[in-house]
Order: structure tokens, then sequence, then C-alpha cells
């Protein structure tokens, strides 16, 4: 259940977000990432691999229904958010690596989310609107590119924007909480342990993955923290535009329930891991300090 | 025609001229002007924070608003010719600002290093008594404890985003103080940088204060600035740097290095301090001259704050120190893509490996150029010239310029002996302020004694043995911990390394390497076995320990000061 209002104000903030990442690209990176397949592989394989077949799984052995079924694939199988690169940073992670990785995972996402989504409900036996999804994912690059022309405008308008969208998308959990969460109160009571479990477990568990996939490729302790935090921490403000902008409203609530919690229990989740990974890196602070992403 | 006590000379291109007779300004003040006439509305100053946002000065702002903060420093600050002026602040665009008003002001720069504890602020406020201090808003808190002993009447506080347009501006400060919490309140009375400049206009335009009065007298024998150096004996000194000392040295490093530049058209990159000799004078001044585009770096730690910078500016020129080249060599987003504009950058502050200028020719196709000197010379000495650099050594002496290595009683060895590095030329400081006794220590005769071993080749090319004290002594055979450590970093999996003396039971003194390695499979045996391969017996490292990283100091040199007395306490307390 979303009123029209909150559903434009959904709108201009995903794009705003959108935007901002556009803002911290260039040209360069695009083809940076295709120079180093290695790098783009992890990315992939960590973003559209690991988590949707966790998703898949937790679907499964969870007993919910087919609603929440289908938003937590839905979850599953989103690109990085841009919370992740904030959350590196503060990790001592790889800032470079972070920005790059959310980039490749939203660009590839256009082809990519439909595929896996379209795969993992077939064998769930869920129905999906695939092109309305495509549409969504196609119209969100928009903002994207004009990010990047504003960043070669100025580079100071650039990173304004840019900061903005990462602010956003951090204070997307007030949005939530102000908007969604009292609109929902009565469902929320109603939804069974089994819904709270798949939205907080997609997020640690996605990290968790994500840390000991990147140790065995033997990456930096620094880049191994990056790929986890990238792997676990998805875009939740695509994931509930996406199903606001492509199911039918009577279905809306069930399905962005995943969706909706993962977003306000993802900051906790990671704020815990930052203090883990803070703590594991022995490097001394620097001595200066840094303000600004 | 090179004459026989300046070999080096014949490596100079034909239109550079050996002997430059003085200064072509009357001092510092008059060459701000003087430039600033020239290149107008051209920016001078972009200060680049890490993400990109950033803040621009043309020469006639730097211009018109130092002349506003030396009116202020004058007439409002009361302020007398020859005063000190404390600046502690990292690059940022008020540097320049405050630098270039206080030359003007016929006042004394006294550059304090930002990262300084309060104690260390407060030595150096005793022994310099500065009658102002213009400090970066990060580091304010500490003012009130440090200015116990020496009161400062005038507090000038400045931020790191100041002059930047209003947006950035604002959201770097919000996320400074409520994100960060890094701005902390300001105990003592102070007024802002801004006010000043709007007072100091007031007087201008209202007083009919002419700036020009304040500095038309000063001449180049007049102190410029009081730069502190812990120097060769420990104790930190203030070298007095005349206006000619600098405004000299800026004009014979252009003289060498300024071809193939072209005035008005280089962006170079200052990741370094300016509150350091080597950025003041090569980076800030020189290419001030030069009508350059100054890209002011506030931090370059991690290096990733330089990813913007080399993405959003056509870098020409760069300085560093080793670990800075060493770094960037090392960092992914740097190898994959070189900046494209660069002519060649200078090495300074402290040896550059060969591997590591080895590497960055590889990544980036352009020479690093190493120049050596020391805060008692403004600080350039040497450099390579370029096209003409030779691995391993320092290169030739800048125009004007005598070097030559002497032996322990003071004697001039012939080309070819090593020995202790002396200079003469118009860069010589003209002592340590308030320390005849120290002075004395450094000079032989009109020769500055730098504290260095070195070695003259015979085309004039010196080579840095090591430094005097770092020398370790093996059953009576001298080492370099250099030689040692030039041959440590060539290991692919050894990223940083240092070597010190230890003192051993049965040969006196031992050499220790310490070890940043990438391989956490790297054995110590392995790496002696590697040192076997290119070095005496005795000069292999009998003790390796492996660390997560060195000790450094804040411009990035190794400091095996710290090692050595991490040493001695661990021996003390065994």
């Amino acid at each position: 259940m979303v009123d029209e209002f909150t559903q434009t104000l959904l709108g201009i903030m995903v794009a705003v977000i959108m935007l901002g990442m556009g803002a911290s690209l260039t040209p360069r990176d695009f083809y940076l990432a295709l120079k180093r397949p290695y790098g783009l592989a992890i990315g992939v394989v960590s973003q559209y691999g690991i988590m949707p077949l966790l998703g898949f799984i937790l679907a499964t052995v969870l007993v919910v229904p087919e609603t929440i079924a289908i938003g937590i694939l839905i979850m599953a199988c989103m690109p990085g958010g841009t919370t992740s690169n904030i959350f590196t940073y503060f990790s001592k992670g790889n800032l470079a690596l972070s920005v790059l990785m959310t980039v490749t995972s939203t660009l590839t996402g256009v082809i990519m989310i439909p595929l896996i989504l379209l795969l993992y409900a077939a064998a769930l036996d869920l129905e999906i609107p695939r092109e309305d999804i495509i549409k969504v994912l196609i119209v969100l690059l928009v903002p994207v590119a004009i990010g990047m022309g504003l960043r070669k405008l100025s580079a100071n308008v650039g990173a304004v924007v840019e900061f903005c969208g990462s602010i956003l998308a951090l204070f997307f959990i007030i949005f939530i909480m102000v908007t969604w969460v009292p609109q929902n109160w009565q469902f929320l009571l109603n939804t069974t342990p089994a819904t709270y479990t798949a939205a907080i477990g997609l997020g640690l568990v996605g990290i968790t993955i994500g840390y000991f996939f990147a140790k065995s490729l033997k990456l930096h302790p620094r880049n191994a923290r990056t790929v986890a935090l990238e792997t676990g921490i998805q875009n939740g403000p695509l994931a509930i535009a996406i199903i606001v902008f492509s199911f039918p409203a009577d279905q809306q609530q069930a399905i962005v329930a995943v969706p909706a919690l993962y977003s306000l229990f993802i900051v906790i989740v990671s704020t815990l891991v930052t203090f883990v990974f803070r703590r594991a890196n022995t490097a001394a602070e620097q001595k200066m300090p840094d303000s600004l992403l | 025609m090179a004459d026989a006590d300046k070999p080096w000379t014949a490596f100079y291109e034909p239109n550079v001229r050996a002997q430059l007779e003085a200064p072509s300004y009357r001092n510092l003040a008059d060459l701000v002007s003087s430039v600033a006439a020239t290149y107008g509305t051209a920016k001078a100053f972009t200060c680049c924070l890490p993400n990109g946002m950033n803040g621009s000065l043309s020469f006639k702002q730097v211009d018109e608003m130092s002349d506003a903060f030396a009116a202020y420093l004058r007439e409002v600050a009361g302020l007398k010719h020859g005063d000190r002026v404390a600046v502690q602040m990292p690059n940022c665009l008020s540097y320049p600002i405050v630098a270039f008003g206080i030359f003007k002001a016929g006042c004394v720069l006294v550059n304090v290093n930002p990262l300084y504890t309060t104690e260390e602020m407060a030595k150096q406020f005793q022994d310099a008594e500065p009658h102002a201090l213009v400090i970066v808003d990060l580091f304010a808190d500490k003012i009130s404890e440090a200015t116990k002993k020496h009161s400062i009447p005038n507090v000038i506080v400045t931020r790191v985003a100041e002059f930047f347009p209003v947006l950035p501006k604002g959201i770097v400060g919000l996320v400074q103080k409520y994100w960060d919490r890094s701005i902390k309140p300001i105990e003592v009375p102070h007024v802002r940088l801004p006010e000043t400049l709007s007072s100091g206009r007031k007087q201008i335009s209202k007083n009919r204060v002419e700036v020009s009065t304040y500095h038309q007298n000063i001449t180049n024998d007049d102190i410029a600035v009081l730069q502190y150096t812990g120097g060769t004996t420990g104790v930190a000194k203030g070298a007095m740097l005349t206006h000619g000392n600098l405004t000299m040295n800026m004009e014979q490093s252009m003289e060498l290095l300024g071809r193939g530049m072209e005035r008005g058209q280089e962006i170079i990159l200052t990741a370094l301090p300016i509150y350091h000799i080597f950025a003041f004078t090569v980076n800030m001044l020189s290419f001030y001259w030069m009508g350059a585009r100054n890209i002011l770096i506030p931090n370059p730690r991690p290096l990733s704050n330089l990813k913007r910078a080399f993405e959003n500016y056509k870098i020409t020129w760069m300085s560093g120190v080793n670990t800075l080249f060493n770094g960037l060599c090392n960092e992914v987003w740097f190898t994959d893509s070189p900046p494209k504009h660069m002519k060649f950058a200078g090495a300074g502050g402290m040896a550059l490996q060969s591997s590591v200028a080895t590497r960055w020719r590889e990544i980036t196709g352009t020479e690093v150029l190493q120049g050596y000197g020391l805060t008692e010379t403004s600080p350039v000495l040497t450099f390579e010239p370029v096209g003409k650099a030779r691995e391993g050594t320092i290169g030739i002496p800048i125009p004007s310029t005598e070097v030559a290595c002497f032996g322990e009683n003071g004697e001039r060895l012939p080309q070819g002996e090593t020995g202790e590095i002396g200079a003469r030329g118009p860069q010589i400081m003209k002592g340590y302020w308030n320390n005849p006794e120290e002075t004395s220590k450094v000079m032989n005769g009109e020769w500055f004694m730098t504290g260095d071993i070195g070695v003259m080749d015979q085309d004039g090319y010196f080579r840095i043995v090591d430094r005097k004290k770092d020398m370790v002594v093996v059953s009576g055979f001298n080492v370099f911990p250099n030689e040692v450590e030039d041959v440590l970093a060539t290991h692919p999996a050894v990223t940083e390394t240092a070597v010190i003396g230890v003192p051993d039971g049965s040969t006196g003194e031992a050499v220790k390497a310490f070890i940043v390695s990438s391989d956490p499979n790297l054995s110590k045996d392995v790496l002696r076995a590697f040192c076997k391969e290119h070095l005496t017996s005795y000069k292999v490292p009998k003790i390796v320990e492996f660390r997560e990283e060195l000790p450094k100091s804040n411009v990035g040199k190794i400091l095996r000061k710290d090692l050595r007395a991490e040493e001695m306490s661990r021996e003390a307390a065994e």
C-alpha cells in the first residue's frame, strides 16, 4: 500500500541516488572495469551468483507466503547499494573498488536481474512482471548518465550531487520509518518471524559469505572487507522502486515487506560489521581527520 | 668550459646559465605582485578535497587578498617589521594568501607543523616568539595549552574549505562539525581569516593604506621565513631563510628544471605539505612564479585521496617523496590509468630508491628526477637535469651552487673521495634563530656542512652514501642503510623497508632490516639469501623483522630514528 505522493517521493529519491552514483563516475571507470575482467568477475559472481542463491535458499527453507518469497528474491537479485561505499570507507576498505563494484553490478543488472529473477522464480514457480522490471531498470540509467554529465561539467557540482545521493541513500531508512512503518504497523505485527529472519539474514549471511569468498581468492584484507560489504549490502531503494512501479497495488504490501525491512536492518547490520572490521584493521588511524568520502 | 671545481656545469643545457648574479626581485612581496600582474585572472591555486569538491583563486585574487591580510597584520593587529607570524595549516587556499600577506607586511613567516603536539608547538612558540598565529580550525583546540608559556596576542582561524564556493564549503563544514566531529570549540579569543581580510580591505580603501610601504625597504638580506628543523644534531632549530635565499633558490631550481616547462601552462600537484620547505620553495614559490596552476591537496593519506585530483586535472608536474611515488605505484587506480600529461616528477626529502624510480618510469612513461637539499639550504642544492638522470645519484648542483665533499678535519677532498657533503651558494641560510652556537657547528667557513656522507663521480654527479649518524659499524666495517634498503626494495614481495644498526655482542653493531611485505609467506631466510646475492656478507641483515607498516614522518619519510628508539627501549627492558 503506497499512496501516490509517497510513490512520487520514492521515485525522486531513487533518481537522486542514481544521479549521485553517476556523478561518482568517469568514462575511464568503464574502460578500467573492462580492462580488469578478474575484478569484474568477482563482483558479478558475488552479486548475481552468491546473493540470489542465498535468497533462493532462504525463500525455500523458511516457511513464507508466495508474496514474501518474491520480495526475498527481488531483494537478493539487486545490485550493490551506494551505502556500501560509505560503510567501506568507515571499515577502512578499498573505496575505489567499492564504487567500481557498485557501478558494475548496477549496469550489468539491466541484463542480469531479469535473467536471474526469471530463473529462480521459475524454480519456485512464482509469477513476476519481467518487462516492467526491465523498463524500471532502464529508466533508472538515465539519471546515472546525467550524473556523469554533471561531473564532467563541474567537479564541484558533481561532488555535491554525489554527496547528496549518498546521504539520501543513508537517510532512506528514515523515509521508510516515517512513511511505510506507520502505514503498515498492523501488517508488521502479523508478519511471521520467518520474514524478519529473511530480511536480516540476507544482509548478515551475505556479508559473511562474501568475506570468505574473497578470502578464498586470497584477496588483500582491505579488498576482502570491501567485497564482503559490497556483497551483503544491496540497493534497497531500487528494490522498493521496482516493486512499486511494476507489481499490482494489492500485492505490493506483502512483496515490499522484505525489501523495506531489509533496508531498515542493513544499516544496523553494516554498522556492527564495520565495528568488527575496524577492530580487525590493525593499521594505524590516519593522523589527520579526513572528513569526506 | 666546465671549470675544475665545477665539472658538472658541462651537463647544463646550453641555455642554462651557470651563474645567476642576483635575485630578479627586490623581495618576495615584489615577486608576488609582479607575477600576479602578468597572469591576472588565470587560476593560481586550486584546493581539491578527496571527494572532488574544490575551490580556486586566481593570481589577481591571491595578490589582492594578501594585500588585505598584510594591511590587517600591520594596521589592525599592530605588527611591525620583522615580527613573527606562526602559520599552522595543511595545504589549502588560505596558505598562499597568508604566506604572501606576511611577506608583504614585512613580517617573518614561521611554519608550524599542524600535526605537532601541544608540547612541540609550545617549544616552537617559545623559541620563535610569534606575535600572531594563523591556524586551521581542525587543530585550534590545541592553542590554549600550547600558548601557556608564550602567549600569542593575535589568533586567526581559518578552515580547509575556506574560499570554496558556498555549497561545497557548507557541506564540508557540516560534515567536519557533525559527522567527523573534528572541529572542537576554540577556547581562546580569535578572529576568522575572512574577517581579517575585510578589515584589511577597509584599511586600504578608507584609510588609504599603501601596502607597498611595508615592504619597500625590505631587502633580500631580510629574514622571510623561520623554518624549524630537527637538523643534524636533533634539537629543533629555526633556520633563518631570507627573501634572497628563497628567491634565489626558486630561480636556481627553475633555471635547471624549468626547461621544457611552459610559463602559464603547467598544472602541478602539490600533495606534499607546503609547511615543509621542499613544497614551499619548489611547488608554491617556483610554480607560482612560472604562472602554473597549483593543485593543493590538504591530506594525501590514504593515497586514494589523490584519485579525484588525478581524474579532474591534467597534471603536468608533481613533487613527492620516495614513499609517495612508491605508494602510487602500488595503487591499482593509479597504475591502471597513469596521468597522461605528466612531463616529469621531482623527488626530494629522502633518498629515491632506484626500484621505485624504475617502476615509476615503467608505469607513467616519464622520469622522476631526484633532488637534494636541506631546510638550511632553502632547500635545493642538487637536481638531476632533465633528460640526463643518473640512477642512484642526486644529480648535479643547481646553478650558482658549489658542492664538495669534506674530510674528518674539515678539509676539502678531491673528486671521487667519500666525505661529508658541504655546500655554498646564495641559498644557504643566514643562521639558526637565536642560536649562534648551533650555527657555528654547521658552518665551515662559508660552507654549510650537511651531515650527509656522499661522493662526487668523475662527471660531477653526486651520490649520497648515507646520513652521518645513520651509518652502522659492523666489526669496523661501515654499512650504509640506504645501500641495504635499495637491495631489499628490489625484491618483488618487499613493499617498504628500513634498515638500522642494533647493538650486537660479537660484531659491536649488527644490521637489522624491517620489512613490510605483500606476501605473507615471504621468509627471513629467503630475504637474507637474496641480499647475499647483491651484498658483501657484513652488509647482509643479521636480523629481519616483518612489520605491518613502518613509522613515517608527516611527509612520508620513513623514520629510522623511531625504529632505533624502539630497539633501545626493548633492549633496556630485557
